[in-house]
Parts: C-alpha cells; structure tokens; sequence
C-alpha cells in the first residue's frame, strides 16, 4: 500500500515537474522599445506604440497581416475597433487606383457589407505618395455598421496597406479619437531595412 | 493565386512561367479569373488526369490536393510541396534555378 502511494506520487511529481517546464518556456517577443520609446518590430518596421488600452494582434497561423492592435469599446457587441500593417493587401494591381478597386472587392468580403465612400485622397506614408480612403459600411439585418479607414503606400515596388475598422451597433457613435491614434501609428511607420521582394 | 499574380514580374525576372490547374471547368475557372484580376493561364483539368500525374490525386477518387511544382526547362519537375503555396520559398527557389541556368 505504501510503495503504491510512493510509486502515485513519483508519477504526481513528474507531471508536476512537467507542467512546470511547459509554464516556464520563454517565448521571444518578436519586438523591442527603443530609447525613444519607439517600438521596434523583428528589426524591419519602427513606429509609435498607441496609446495603452490598445492590445497586441498577431494572426496564429501566417497570414497576410503582419501584426496590429485592437481595443473593445463601450457600446455592447459589436463595438470594437482594431487596425493593423499588411503586406500583402487584397488585390495584385502595383498602381493605387487599380489595388484600391481589387482591395474593396475582398475587404470584409464576409460581413457582405455595401461600402459607400466617406473620402478619398492622396497622402504622404512610408516616405512617399500614398492613397487614403474612408469608407462606412452598414448591415442593416444585423443591425451593424462598420467605418474603416484603408491607407495604401509604397515598399519597394509592392503595395503595403494600413487598416483600420470601427464596428458599431447601427445607431451607435463612432469614436474618432481611434482613428487620431492609427493616423499616428501610421505617420510614424518606418521600414528599417528593404523587403525580401527588394533583395531578390 | 493572387499571390502569384503579385509575383509575376518577379518569375518574370527569373524566367519563370506560372500555370494555374484546377478541377473547374472553363466557364468557372473564366468567373473565378475575373475576379481576382489573374492574367496568367489556367488549366481546367476537369478528369483530374494532371492531378493522378501529379500525384496529388489519388486515381479513382475525386479529392485534388494542392501542390505547387517547379518544372525546369528540361522537363524536370525540380520542386513539390503540398499546401498553400510558400511564395518567399517559391521565389528563393526559382531564383537558384536561374542563376543555375545562366551559368550553363
């Protein structure tokens, strides 16, 4: 009877031991703050942090977005506002007009919303001409609307995209000031180095 | 397939040629062309008689798998993998092949 509990609380212990190394594995973070307070990301992309409130999205598996933030805000679902970097925006075109109508065929293709243009205008990011638009979908059935703004630039010959969508229950307010903090994020933006399509 | 449109004037520079091969037949693989904007050719295989060639489809059986094969100018299928493409890879290899090419 005693060995048996002994032999029970080796195998108790093992586990024990076990669940610790899993706990205790160091993940490295993919970025770093600069001095300045800039936040340095796989030493590609520079820019500034939003502001806290903002949270951290990555994709889990690949995928065409390379990282963002997201933050819930009041108002009840689906109240919610993220934004985010893509390499690789919806669409082939490398002239702005041709990706933008490429890009608004997919954007939020499974929400099945109608966009209607707020604005459209030219805009300088990443250090060069870039293209910005504001559109505003609205779901009636589901009682939802979505304001989004697409910011196109320039790396290397391929187009890069910023994005940024405000989902709102469809009598509710938008909070601009969102917005004012993706418009930071993307002035701020930088490329550190030339992409892989630059250095082939 | 997008991703491959976006990288034509990069297989172009490696001398390459990309062909899409499907199980569609023209009038959908003509639609589904359409609206992604894919210049480049593709191949309706309807009998999957590629896909039992390729080895992506098991002969007798309707599943077609995907595959990306990099076939060298003499014929000789240099390159499979399975699943979505790995464009960065596919380049880095096409790359190799024709800087392999050139020295010939």
């Amino acid at each position: 009877m005693r060995a048996k509990r002994w032999m029970m609380l080796s195998v108790l212990w093992v586990l024990v031991s076990l669940a610790g190394c899993a706990t205790t594995e160091t993940v490295e973070k993919p970025y770093r703050v600069s001095s300045q307070g800039t936040v340095i990301w796989e030493d590609e992309f520079e820019f500034s942090p939003p502001p806290l409130g903002w949270k951290l999205l990555r994709p889990e598996t690949g995928g065409d977005i390379n990282f963002g933030f997201m933050k819930d805000d009041p108002g009840g679902f689906p109240s919610m506002t993220s934004f985010a970097y893509d390499e690789e925006p919806f669409g082939c075109s490398t002239q702005y007009e041709g990706r933008e109508r490429e890009f608004f065929k997919r954007f939020l293709f499974n929400a099945i919303l109608e966009f209607k243009m707020l604005e459209k205008k030219k805009v300088q990011v990443v250090g060069g001409e870039g293209l910005q638009v504001d559109v505003e979908g609205k779901d009636p059935i589901k009682g939802e609307k979505v304001r989004a703004r697409v910011i196109f630039g320039k790396r290397g010959d391929r187009i890069i995209g910023f994005y940024i969508t405000q989902w709102r229950p469809i009598d509710g307010t938008y909070d601009m000031s969102a917005f004012d903090d993706f418009d930071k994020f993307v002035k701020s933006f930088k490329f550190l180095k030339k992409s892989f399509y630059e250095t082939l | 397939m997008e991703g491959h449109q976006r990288n034509l004037y990069l297989y172009e520079r490696f001398n390459a040629r990309v062909l899409g091969v499907s199980r569609d037949d023209v009038t959908t693989l003509r639609y589904w062309a359409k609206g992604l904007d894919l210049t480049f050719p593709l191949l309706s295989n309807v009998t999957g008689f590629l896909g039992v060639y390729f080895q992506t489809q098991p002969d007798g059986k309707p599943i077609f798998g995907r595959r990306t094969v990099i076939i060298d100018k003499a014929g000789v299928t240099r390159y499979v993998r399975d699943g979505s493409p790995e464009y960065k890879d596919i380049l880095l290899f096409l790359k190799k092949l024709n800087q392999e090419g050139g020295k010939k």
